[in-house]
């Protein structure tokens, strides 16, 4: 075996694992990124068809606060059944703090308000999207870096085998 | 040249490391930390399930060490821990609150509570009613049965997810309650 060879296999092992993070932590940021969108979800299948929890109560009267709640009540998760949203969730809980935003957002609370009461009693986890902040860098910063050490570990590929010659 | 030889392994044994934790069958991932550890327990003031005229209010308790147990009928788990409570409450060692969650926010659930402690017999000093789901949420409830244990000092030390056994009182409440009410008021 010529050094060249296993060096090559060593950084193809590298350049794999550092793909496949880089591919599961942007697959992650851009899961988090549709559950803010605040678009109904009917692809949730029966739970979303008969949840209707979200319009129990009708429609907010003012356009624009509607839009808030779905898109509040979009971005945070119900713990019962913890892979959804409270909008999608027909569990009794998750009514109950779609009814909890609802009075938040009649009583002119603002968004981060909202989503300081709930941090506040269930943690951080009940946010799909964690905020931006020091501690959550590397979970924001992972698909960068991954994106960046792959790029890295490329070209030094390409550069080695540019010095190799075509035909051995 | 020799310590690139080295690098799968070393790649290799920090998965074993990240594996360890992270399968873990101990570690239950849909249990959370509770956020309201360390702070001052969420105050309520709710009807008696049992005297509707009476209101149990847990600012009432301050300067004793208590427990707060959170449960409903519809709760199958409930069910299960109840013979602990019993047991616990036996000991006199200290007051266990009921929240009972009314999960559809009806009254039903107040005439179904008093049915149980008749008949499966009363661990509680007092039972709060909480019908609309407002004192629960203050306290971050997700799944009954959910047990708190609250300081001299009104603050949060302890929670507990799931149906209370001895094992579970004597090794994690015990202790704490020992520690607790030594420290003074």
């Amino acid at each position: 075996m010529r050094p060249g060879t296993v060096m090559a296999s060593w950084q193809a092992v590298a350049l794999a694992v550092a793909l496949a993070a880089g591919t599961c932590g942007a697959a992650g940021t851009s899961d988090a990124g549709t559950s803010d969108a605040g678009t109904s979800n009917a692809g949730t299948g029966a739970t979303g068809a008969a949840s209707g929890g979200m319009d129990a109560n009708g429609q907010l009267q003012d356009a624009a606060l509607q839009t808030r709640y779905e898109r509040i009540t979009h971005a945070l998760r119900c713990l019962v059944c913890q892979n959804e949203s409270i909008a999608d969730s027909n569990v009794d809980l998750a009514g109950d703090l779609r009814r909890q935003v609802r009075e938040m957002l009649i009583a002119h609370e603002s968004d981060d308000a909202i989503f300081k009461f709930m941090t506040d009693r269930y943690g951080e986890f009940v946010r799909f999207a964690p905020p931006l902040e020091p501690k959550t860098l590397l979970i924001w910063g992972a698909p960068f870096i991954m994106m960046l050490l792959g790029s890295f570990i490329v070209v030094r590929i390409a550069r080695q085998r540019a010095h190799m010659p075509i035909d051995e | 040249m020799m310590w690139k030889f080295l690098l799968p392994f070393a790649a290799f044994l920090g998965l074993v490391v990240l594996f360890a934790f992270g399968l873990n069958p101990k570690r239950d991932i849909h249990e959370l930390p509770s956020p309201l550890i360390g702070k001052p327990a969420p105050e309520f003031a709710l009807t008696d399930v049992l005297e509707p005229a009476r209101i149990v209010s847990n600012a009432a308790l301050k300067g004793q060490v208590y427990v707060v147990n959170v449960w409903g009928t519809w709760c199958v788990e409930c069910r299960v821990e109840h013979p602990t409570l019993l047991a616990i409450s036996q000991q006199h060692i200290v007051p266990i609150i009921g929240i009972d969650w009314s999960i559809d926010h009806g009254t039903g659930e107040r005439d179904k509570a008093t049915r149980w402690l008749e008949q499966l017999g009363n661990p509680y000093s007092s039972v709060a009613f909480d019908q609309d789901g407002r004192t629960i949420i203050n306290w971050g409830v997700y799944a009954a049965p959910e047990t708190y244990l609250v300081d001299r000092s009104g603050r949060v030390i302890y929670k507990f997810i799931s149906p209370l056994t001895m094992e579970v009182w004597n090794q994690e409440f015990l202790p704490r309650i020992a520690a607790a009410q030594r420290s003074g008021a």
